[in-house]
């Protein structure tokens, strides 16, 4: 990749930014290529636009990996509606399906409701695979979520 | 004697061999007793029967475990107890029985300082009380270092501990005590390095010992741990005390990233058509370009903070918004490369939002 070679300092940032930016650049590519018409219609818009945050959303998944439970939910949910259309990544579903019963083992465990339960279920709501987390990992997943949403809107 | 002493020990050695499961506290009453009977009877020390059954025990059970049961006699069984199957509680528990040396012991009481404190006659006393006291007590040290020369004692406090120990399962700590052991000093005993997933948890003094709020606790000091991470990532949030507040802080940052991150979005999809250049130009300065183009993409989301995205009805009008602002930012960009620029604009900030707009301007730029 040409950007991990001009990437330079701070090893992990620049990495996950730049495979983020690859990625990215190369989903926006692939749906730039995907428009027959440059049609102004809202609707149209609003699909490229939909269709624009998917991909921003999983390429920033891809770029931090299955690591993170909020990445694999992201990669999870697009490997199922893809499945829905059709086109089912078997390899790549089985690797984070391995993953997500490996850690997840840990996640279902619901922590017991100390700190306010209506903040705790909004940012449940907010992070990608919050919802079976108990509270300590999702701080965590918080944390992570919010540095690469950071980087996602510093790349673009 | 000595044949008496061999069948016991293969007894015992037998024995636990069939009992996995629960049963394994009852049967070692029965054998303790039945070890317990043989040294008076005999009028022998425990000695001569330490010889016998180290051997055989030894040999017969200790195959996985034999090191641990030499070296680590003590907190063998509590270890092995909790760790593996109940299997392993019978060879470390008759590696207590059988005392490979007797030195050894004394070096360990010799190290916990609890125990150093206490002499042989209060043991009776302060060892069930320690028994009892320490529900989580997975080393039995109290027990296992009072029984150099009481081992009728040890014998009698080690199933109790081991029940104990073999009740509360799910054991997610151990306890340091610093409390609990009223008739000897608080001193905490400093657990050797155990290769186990338990979360360590110093109990301070005046704090509940029970094994639910100790997990409690150290479930509350990691979720505070996290908390304190999150305050310093999201800005301003540090000077805020309380949890709740924190929270909706955090909540409020999340909602504005990912806000900011539609928004880019939507404007790269109107601004889509623009990229049908070399991606490969692209590439190779975009690490720098696309630093430099952070300063200006940072300014803009600056200005129209909370712009609300209600769909495509209002793109028209924000269009316009964008028009005006981004012109000044437009010009420039203009400075550098048409391909980079573009792409960086692209990617930083785009003004128009409709596809003639762009093309518009693609044509002014070109």
């Amino acid at each position: 990749m040409n950007p991990k070679r001009f990437s330079s300092s701070t090893w992990p940032s620049t990495t996950v930014k730049s495979r983020f930016t690859c990625g990215f650049l190369r989903a926006l590519w692939r749906i730039n290529r995907q428009r027959r018409t440059t049609s102004a219609s809202s609707r149209e818009i609003r699909r490229r636009y939909l269709r624009v945050k998917v991909a921003a959303d999983v390429s920033m998944a891809s770029a931090v990996g299955s690591r993170r439970a909020w990445s694999r939910a992201i990669l999870l949910r697009k490997i199922r509606n893809q499945g829905q259309n059709g086109t089912v990544r078997v390899r790549r579903m089985s690797n984070i399906l391995g993953m997500m019963r490996k850690r997840n083992i840990r996640g279902n465990y619901k922590c017991t409701e100390e700190v306010g339960t209506c903040q705790a279920e909004q940012l449940r709501k907010l992070v990608p695979g919050g919802e079976e987390m108990d509270m300590c990992n999702l701080l965590g997943e918080t944390a992570h979520y919010i540095e690469c949403l950071t980087t996602q809107g510093s790349a673009c | 004697m000595e044949p008496n002493l061999g069948t016991i020990a293969r007894s015992i050695s037998i024995r636990p061999n069939r009992e996995e499961t629960g049963l394994e506290s009852l049967q070692f009453r029965e054998e303790i007793h039945r070890l317990m009977i043989v040294p008076p009877e005999n009028g022998s020390s425990f000695t001569a029967l330490l010889e016998l059954p180290e051997t055989q025990a030894m040999e017969l059970l200790h195959s996985p475990h034999s090191d641990k049961g030499v070296t680590v006699p003590l907190s063998g069984v509590p270890l092995h107890g909790i760790n593996d199957d109940h299997k392993s509680y019978l060879p470390s528990f008759n590696g207590n029985l059988t005392f490979p040396s007797n030195k050894v012991l004394i070096e360990r009481a010799a190290k916990f300082s609890v125990f150093a404190s206490g002499e042989h006659s209060p043991e009776t006393s302060s060892v069930p009380s320690d028994s009892s006291a320490n529900l989580e007590k997975v080393k039995s040290e109290p027990a296992d270092t009072d029984s150099n020369p009481n081992s009728s004692q040890l014998l009698v406090s080690d199933p109790t501990v081991n029940i104990k120990n073999q009740r509360s399962e799910k054991r997610k700590e151990r306890e340091k005590k610093g409390k609990g052991c009223t008739k000897k000093t608080k001193i905490e005993i400093s657990q050797d390095a155990e290769k186990l997933p338990y979360v360590h948890v110093r109990a301070r003094r005046g704090q509940a010992t029970d094994s639910h709020s100790l997990a409690e606790r150290a479930r509350r000091e990691k979720i505070n741990a996290r908390m304190k991470l999150l305050q310093e990532l999201v800005p301003g949030c540090s000077k805020i005390s309380g949890t709740a507040l924190v929270l909706d802080e955090i909540i409020n940052h999340v909602q504005s990233l990912q806000r900011q991150v539609e928004l880019l979005s939507m404007r790269l999809a109107s601004v889509n058509p623009r990229i049908d250049f070399n991606l490969d130009s692209l590439f190779a300065p975009e690490s720098g370009s696309l630093v430099d183009s952070n300063f200006s993409s940072m300014v803009s989301p600056l200005l129209w903070p909370e712009i609300p995205f209600n769909g495509n009805r209002q793109q028209h009008q924000q269009q316009w918004n964008f028009d005006a602002l981004h012109r000044p930012l437009w010009g420039r960009e203009e400075d550098s490369h048409t391909f980079i620029t573009m792409e960086n604009s692209l990617l930083s900030y785009d003004s128009a939002n409709s596809a003639s707009l762009h093309s518009n301007q693609l044509k002014m730029e070109l």
